[in-house]
């Protein structure tokens, strides 16, 4: 057999018992062979946001081996031996090959986890023809969730592989098998079917607001719902903050909090003006305990880039430089989980969800635009914040300062965040183009930023080091490292004018027009 | 890709033996392989159990490319398929007569499958027709399988006159011998005039019962009893064969 064809499921009626074989249903001329019967576990990886299943993989270990099929055909395409259990792992601590490529391809930065544990009892037969020819193998797998104290088969199926050159007998078996025993299933529906009983939800996470806002409800309606959304996805990512699965899910969590602080912050009159300023404090008090694990992460993932910078010659002392970083950062860790458990945070989520959730038209005295059209506050907010980005941005001056590129910075933000809540509300052809070109715009700002801050963190670092041998060469390559991000933080704030012109430009702004003209 | 025909003017001289030994060792070593079965008589077809479907014929296979891919069958061995054989091929030569460039017919009509093998072995019908013409232009290899008989060395000579006489290229040709018993000495001496022919393979296929047994078995031999006198030497000679290819690369 060469050429693999897509593999065909079967799922069996309740009425047909596991034991049963579908011989007697056969067109004549067919017979089965017993081949063999075992048992295996089978356990499913995938990331947080399901990175692989949308790519069309299905990550599946077995036998010591990892396996990628495609989500399609069901074909395992390639494979690799994974020694142990892991709970998770990156792409990058594969052994190198096609597996490693497509897992890489999906992510470099989150972790798969392990999705569940099936175990399947299996027997195979072949089926043959009156020659006794092989057309198919066909195996009858009856499948239970693993680590279940009374294991029931959740599923009985069998699974069929046609072989190359016997279509219209398969279509016979085909039909005699689904007119009388099951439900052909796609190997995709099985995997969901699988997911399901195994109580994963696909694409039950993204961090993408994924709201479908009515513009004509009262702005409060719908500023409750876009908390709503920012808390869940907090929520959803304390566990895997926890478990220290990866840096994604406090990237995520922090996001979440600035997200909510902006809800908070720019729809001004919606909310209780008191209430408003209580919480804004409470969450920037909590991003504030996860600014320094936040950076630890960052430099923890540019370790490579960082080696690349330097010489070989310099290369061995900068270990030294991320053993402390990963020591900093596991002590970060260990400190923000323990707030995490404490009774204080468990007292502020009860409070914020109480908040976010309370039904009651907030108090016209104290939030005068609290019933105003959801359409006009998206509007006129997303224009003040775009018209305040020109202005500043106009306001640079040539010698283009770090304080200047900073301010505008968050500025940008703002009304990204604020095109990114209000989306669902305006054509999806009008808000695309607006993002594109405020991205180019933020990419510039953000990449100077983040060497700016690395450069600060590195002079810090620098100025704490204690006099002595080892201590010189440290010294010497995050000087190498200083001059390195220096020039590139120099390169890109040479580009800022050129990129901001291309924003502050008749084509951006009639695309915001297009946008501000067009609620639903 | 690389086509490999085994070819013989003579019938019985273990010309389907070898190409379903080689191409199941071809599918082992250096997958995926095809096997063509292009004699109406069908052995090969029968040695791997399969039949060709009742729509195929000798038009579908004249038609070319898609319409043989559709009638490719696996076989019960992993990365080997197999084109079947069908009792119309008989008039091959007739319909092939009529088409406009009947010698580079075949060549044409395989040309697709390049993309899905790397190996494509013919078993050839025992005649000397239009068809056979338009096999050695399309194959790279022409393995002729010799009994060490004089009458079979003779059916050698013919072949390669016919090559000379047809301006075709005779390099493609590369002989060896089958069915071997070192007990007579009319196959010793003929072997010994051959041993240092630059065209010959090396490798010698001895008779073997078990060879025979093929046909009851119905599997290749290299598959049902690779420890055997005769799989060794199949062996050998895939070896050979694969590295005479790769040279000549």
């Amino acid at each position: 057999m060469h050429t693999t064809h897509k593999m065909l499921f079967i799922k069996l009626n309740q009425a047909a018992s596991r034991e049963w074989l579908p011989e007697n249903i056969f067109p004549p001329g067919l017979q089965l062979k017993t081949l063999s019967s075992w048992k295996e576990r089978r356990e499913f990886y995938d990331t947080f946001e399901w990175q692989a299943f949308e790519k069309g993989f299905v990550i599946v270990k077995k036998k010591k081996k990892l396996f990628l099929a495609d989500l399609n055909s069901g074909h395992e395409t390639f494979s690799l031996s994974l020694p142990g259990n892991p709970s998770s792992f990156f792409s990058d601590t594969l052994p190198s090959g096609d597996l490693k490529n497509a897992l890489s391809s999906c992510t470099e930065i989150r972790a798969f986890i392990k999705l569940c544990s099936i175990d399947v009892i299996i027997h195979s037969y072949r089926i043959l023809d009156d020659n006794e020819k092989t057309i198919a193998t066909l195996t009858s797998e009856s499948l239970y969730l693993a680590d279940k104290e009374q294991p029931e088969p959740f599923i009985h199926l069998f699974s069929l592989l046609p072989f190359k050159g016997y279509e219209d007998e398969m279509k016979l078996i085909q039909k005699a098998l689904s007119d009388d025993v099951g439900t052909v299933l796609d190997f995709r529906e099985l995997f969901l079917l699988i997911m399901n009983a195994a109580g994963r939800n696909i694409h039950d996470y993204s961090s993408k607001i994924r709201l479908d806002l009515d513009a004509d409800a009262p702005i409060y309606e719908s500023a409750r719902q876009l908390l709503q959304f920012t808390f869940s996805i907090m929520r959803a990512n304390e566990s895997g903050i926890k478990k220290n699965i990866d840096s994604e899910f406090l990237h995520d969590y922090r996001v979440a909090i600035r997200r909510t602080r902006s809800i908070l912050k720019q729809l001004k009159g919606v909310f209780d003006s008191e209430e408003t300023a209580y919480y804004l404090n409470l969450f920037r008090d909590l991003g504030k305990r996860t600014n320094e694990l936040r950076d630890m992460d960052v430099y923890l993932l540019k370790q490579a880039t960082y080696f690349h910078y330097l010489p070989s010659t310099l290369q061995p002392s900068l270990k030294l430089f991320f053993t402390d970083i990963a020591a900093s950062r596991r002590r970060l860790h260990k400190q923000f989980c323990s707030y995490l458990e404490s009774t204080a945070y468990q007292s502020f989520l009860e409070e914020w969800d109480a908040f976010a959730n309370r039904l009651s038209i907030p108090d016209p005295e104290r939030s005068p635009n609290a019933t105003l059209f959801t359409k006009s506050i998206g509007v006129e907010s997303i224009k003040k914040a775009w018209k305040k980005v020109v202005r500043h941005g106009r306001q640079i001056s040539r010698e283009t300062t770090d304080t200047e590129l900073h301010a505008l910075r968050i500025d940008c933000k703002k009304l990204r965040y604020l095109l990114e809540f209000f989306s669902s509300i305006f054509p999806q052809k009008t808000t695309l183009p607006v993002i594109r070109q405020l991205k180019e715009l933020q990419d510039n700002l953000g990449d100077f930023v983040d060497f700016s801050v690395q450069h600060h963190f590195l002079q810090e670092r620098l100025l704490s080091i204690p006099p002595g041998k080892e201590q010189n060469v440290l010294a010497a390559s995050i000087g190498g490292l200083m001059a390195t991000l220096f020039q590139k933080q120099e390169e890109t704030r040479s580009k800022f004018h050129k990129t901001f012109r291309s924003f502050d430009h008749e084509e951006t702004s009639q695309l915001f027009h297009d946008l501000l003209s067009t609620p639903k | 890709m690389k086509t490999i025909a085994l070819y013989s003017i003579k019938g019985g001289v273990g010309k389907t033996a070898t190409a379903v030994n080689l191409s199941y060792l071809s599918s082992l070593f250096s997958p995926p392989t095809l096997i063509c079965d292009l004699d109406p008589q069908g052995a090969s077809s029968f040695y791997f159990r399969i039949t060709a479907s009742k729509k195929y014929n000798s038009d579908k296979f004249l038609k070319g490319n898609k319409k043989i891919y559709r009638n490719i069958k696996a076989t019960d061995f992993e990365n080997l398929d197999l084109l079947p054989s069908d009792i119309s091929y008989r008039n091959l030569d007739i319909e092939l007569a009529e088409e406009k460039k009947p010698l580079k017919k075949l060549k044409k009509n395989l040309e697709e499958l390049g993309e899905e093998y790397r190996y494509v072995f013919f078993d050839c019908a025992p005649n000397l027709t239009l068809l056979s013409e338009s096999i050695f232009a399309a194959a790279d290899v022409i393995m002729v399988p010799l009994i060490p008989t004089t009458l079979s060395i003779r059916t050698y000579i013919q072949l390669t006159d016919f090559f000379k006489d047809n301006k075709l290229d005779s390099s493609k040709i590369r002989p060896f011998f089958t069915m071997v018993e070192k007990q007579k000495k009319m196959h010793r001496d003929i072997i010994e005039e051959f041993r240092n022919a630059p065209d010959f393979f090396t490798q010698t296929i001895p008779y073997n019962s078990e060879v025979e047994k093929m046909g009851i078995y119905r599997a290749p031999l290299n598959a049902v009893l690779p420890g055997s006198l005769a799989s060794k030497a199949y062996k050998n000679l895939w070896e050979e064969l694969r590295s005479h290819l790769e040279k000549s690369r």
